[in-house]
């Protein structure tokens, strides 16, 4: 039996040569797709967002686009990396990863380049690398503009404290860097301190209650990370009595806008980052149009009570199933 | 072309012959024989189901860097040549598969020596984690951006090589010791030491990612034959494994970890010094744990204090699909690495045949049951073989 099971192995072995390839003028793309981790509706709707893509694109050029969608379970670049390799092996058309660590994902985007797979990077940069262009925002003004509409609401006043989510995470890191920075220009505010935590909504709600419970004197937050917001009644203050500004806008965090827990949302256009990376991708490939670039960044949109329910109404686009 | 097709014939009797021959037909006995069975039904199926690609064809131009191939179309345009090859039995595929299998395989044979021993290790990625890191400031010291970035860089490299082995080889002597001083469950000291290991690794390196080494270094550690297959973490992991079975199966050294994880008393009673046994053990997980984050950051170019995470589990797992016993007594080298394999074949094979992620961790972790399973049943036969034989004398 092992014999006849080995014979089948010999057999694919031969299967296994190789033979040139005819030219061929393309009518189908596949696309792999990393973002940084599973089951985070940040990233869901950016998928969302390729998918549409993929969909409306298709039909107007004629063609047909597949989206491989790749992520690890959580932050690993390590992983991320593996799968640009594997993906230029399985002979994807181009790939469109949001890096964990931009430094440990420079060699395999530029050996996808260099393979002749362009690379497009959204949420999270490789600067280094020879991606084609890079979809996000300005982190480090994400974070004074966080700090500065946090200011506005206390009247440039009182003691404020911020949380982020992994320290390791570029991107974040700005964050933190544009809130402190915004922060020195505001003498009348204390800037506590900016405390990290695992990226997971438990996590983040733990170490705000830890902080409050230690300094119980906070009267602002800065969520640099919208994680906390992810669950219900995290914030355990009556509505109005800290003020709060987060990043992002994502459907759990609407609730805490409509409470009157967090006065303002800054929120990135993650369904847009999707679709924009296909259409870069299309653009560059398919209609072999030069993309600007290497940066492309869009402004935050501000959510408050007044614009809560007519942003919440995008939502049920771009989280299509 | 056509003396290929002639050839094919002969090509098939001389592997069948090989095959059917008496010698392999007998290694095939061995105790991860199972195993092997599974990767080979893997490769089998996805030689046969994952189609064709078409790869870009380089050659090194008179600088000596690569290129990509242009030919002309009919319309007078360059075109991009390409060859196009099966997706899964191609070179690159299977040098990316051994290297993508490396890092967890390495560990894991560290991981079965432990388990042999009736004890287990959580913190790997922890250690994995400070190793890189601590590796990765050596090296960005020594590397084009760092102050001794001027110097040879000879020095650096061996100095980084230390640091991260030996800050691994640390660790590991450290769990070792308090398991056997503190008589505390290895599961407990090793899974305080999981976070503590971590938490350094983040304060050391300030949470920043760390890179900048010297080209050298990645050189090494990248280095390439033919077609850009990267072998140095495949040789590293096959020296790793020659060197576990050497010690388990052949010293005397191995047997005692195969008596202390057996039958603990009866190891006490017999003499061997259990405790002494443990603190090795713990310590050659540490080592190998200290190599696997050497090669990461050298074929990687960085290393964080968020590296390795979740690797325990991944390290736990290919070591018990290679055959180690929870329980102690049972395990060995070659089988935690045919366990990695097996689990990076099926993680590979997912993206290879394009089946969607969402399924992915049910299909790896059927199969990783199925592996199980099929080996536990490949050793009941065995030992029934070999009942038979007892009994028929």
């Amino acid at each position: 039996m092992r014999v006849s099971f080995l014979a089948c192995v010999a057999i694919g072995l031969v299967l296994g040569t190789t033979k040139p390839s005819p030219a061929a003028e393309k009518k189908s793309y596949t696309f792999g797709m990393i973002a940084k981790s599973q089951g985070n509706q940040f990233f869901e709707a950016a998928r969302s967002g390729a998918n549409a893509a993929s969909r409306e694109l298709g039909s107007k050029y004629g063609i047909t686009i597949k989206i491989d969608w790749r992520t690890p379970n959580e932050e690993d670049a390590q992983k991320q990396a593996d799968y640009i390799e594997q993906m230029v092996l399985a002979g994807v058309d181009g790939i469109i990863i949001s890096s964990s660590d931009a430094n440990k994902l420079n060699d395999a985007i530029n050996r996808a380049d260099a393979g002749g797979i362009p690379v497009l990077t959204f949420s999270g940069d490789a600067p280094a690398s020879k991606r084609f262009l890079a979809l996000g925002i300005d982190d480090f003004e994400c974070g004074k503009q966080t700090f500065i509409e946090l200011a506005k609401l206390l009247k440039g006043k009182g003691i404020v404290a911020a949380i982020d989510g992994n320290p390791n995470a570029a991107n974040l890191q700005q964050r933190a860097g544009g809130f402190r920075s915004a922060a020195k220009a505001y003498p009348g505010i204390k800037l506590l301190d900016i405390y990290y935590h695992k990226e997971t909504p438990q996590d983040a709600v733990a170490k705000i209650e830890q902080v409050m419970q230690a300094h119980p004197e906070i009267t602002g937050w800065g969520l640099l990370g919208g994680w906390p917001l992810f669950t219900e009644k995290a914030l355990n203050w009556p509505p109005g009595s800290i003020l709060c500004v987060a990043v992002d806008g994502l459907p759990p965090e609407l609730a805490y806008v409509r409470s009157k827990h967090v006065q303002l949302l800054l929120s990135q256009d993650a369904y847009g980052y999707g679709y924009n990376s296909v259409a870069r991708m299309i653009e560059r490939i398919h209609l072999k149009k030069k993309v600007p670039g290497p940066i492309e960044n869009t402004p935050l949109t501000p959510v408050t009570l007044q614009n809560v329910d007519a942003f919440a109404k995008n939502w049920d686009k771009w989280l299509a199933k | 072309m056509g003396r290929s097709k002639r050839e094919l014939p002969a090509r098939l009797a001389t592997i069948g012959a090989l095959l059917m021959s008496p010698r392999l037909r007998s290694a095939l006995r061995f105790q991860e024989s199972g195993l092997l069975l599974v990767i080979l039904a893997l490769a089998t199926f996805l030689t046969l189901f994952s189609g064709r690609v078409a790869m870009p064809v380089f050659e090194t131009g008179p600088d000596g860097t690569r290129q990509r191939v242009f030919t002309t179309d009919a319309a007078g345009d360059r075109v991009p040549q390409s060859i196009e090859k099966n997706k899964f039995l191609n070179a690159q595929n299977l040098a990316q598969l051994a290297k993508d299998t490396s890092f967890i395989a390495i560990m894991a044979v560290g991981m079965s020596i432990v388990i042999i021993a009736g004890g287990i290790d959580l913190s790997v990625g922890g250690i994995y984690a400070l190793a890189s890191v601590v590796g990765a400031l050596v090296l960005h010291h020594y590397g084009p951006s760092g102050p001794a970035g001027s110097g040879p860089p000879l020095p650096g490299i061996a100095l980084g090589t230390m640091a991260a082995v030996g800050t691994a080889a640390l660790c590991g002597l450290v769990n070792g010791g308090l398991i056997v001083t503190l008589r505390v469950h290895p599961f407990i000291i090793t899974l305080g030491a999981m976070a503590m290991l971590r938490g350094i690794a983040f304060v050391i390196s300030k949470g920043q990612s760390i890179g900048g080494f010297p080209p050298a270094f990645r050189g090494l550690i990248r280095y390439e034959v033919g077609n850009s297959l990267s072998i140095v973490p495949l040789a590293v992991m096959l020296l790793v494994t020659i060197a576990g079975s050497i010690f388990l199966g052949r010293l005397a050294a191995g047997r005692r970890v195969y008596a202390t994880g057996g039958n603990e008393l009866a190891a006490r009673f017999s003499g061997i010094q259990v405790g002494r046994v443990k603190l090795s053990v713990y310590l050659l997980s540490g080592l190998t744990a200290g190599i696997a984050a050497l090669l990461s950051i050298g074929y990687y170019g960085a290393g964080s204090s968020g590296d390795g995470q979740g690797y325990e589990l991944n390290v736990i797992a290919a070591a018990v699909v290679g055959g180690a016993s929870l329980t102690g007594g049972k395990g060995s080298a070659l089988g935690a690495v045919l366990g990695a394999l097996v689990i990076q074949m099926i993680s590979s094979g997912i993206v290879i045949l394009g089946i969607d992620q969402n399924y992915s961790q049910i299909i790896i972790g059927a199969v990783v049951i199925a592996a199980v399973v099929l080996d536990n049943f490949n050793t009941w036969l065995a030992s029934r073989r070999l009942a038979g034989r007892f009994s028929r004398r």
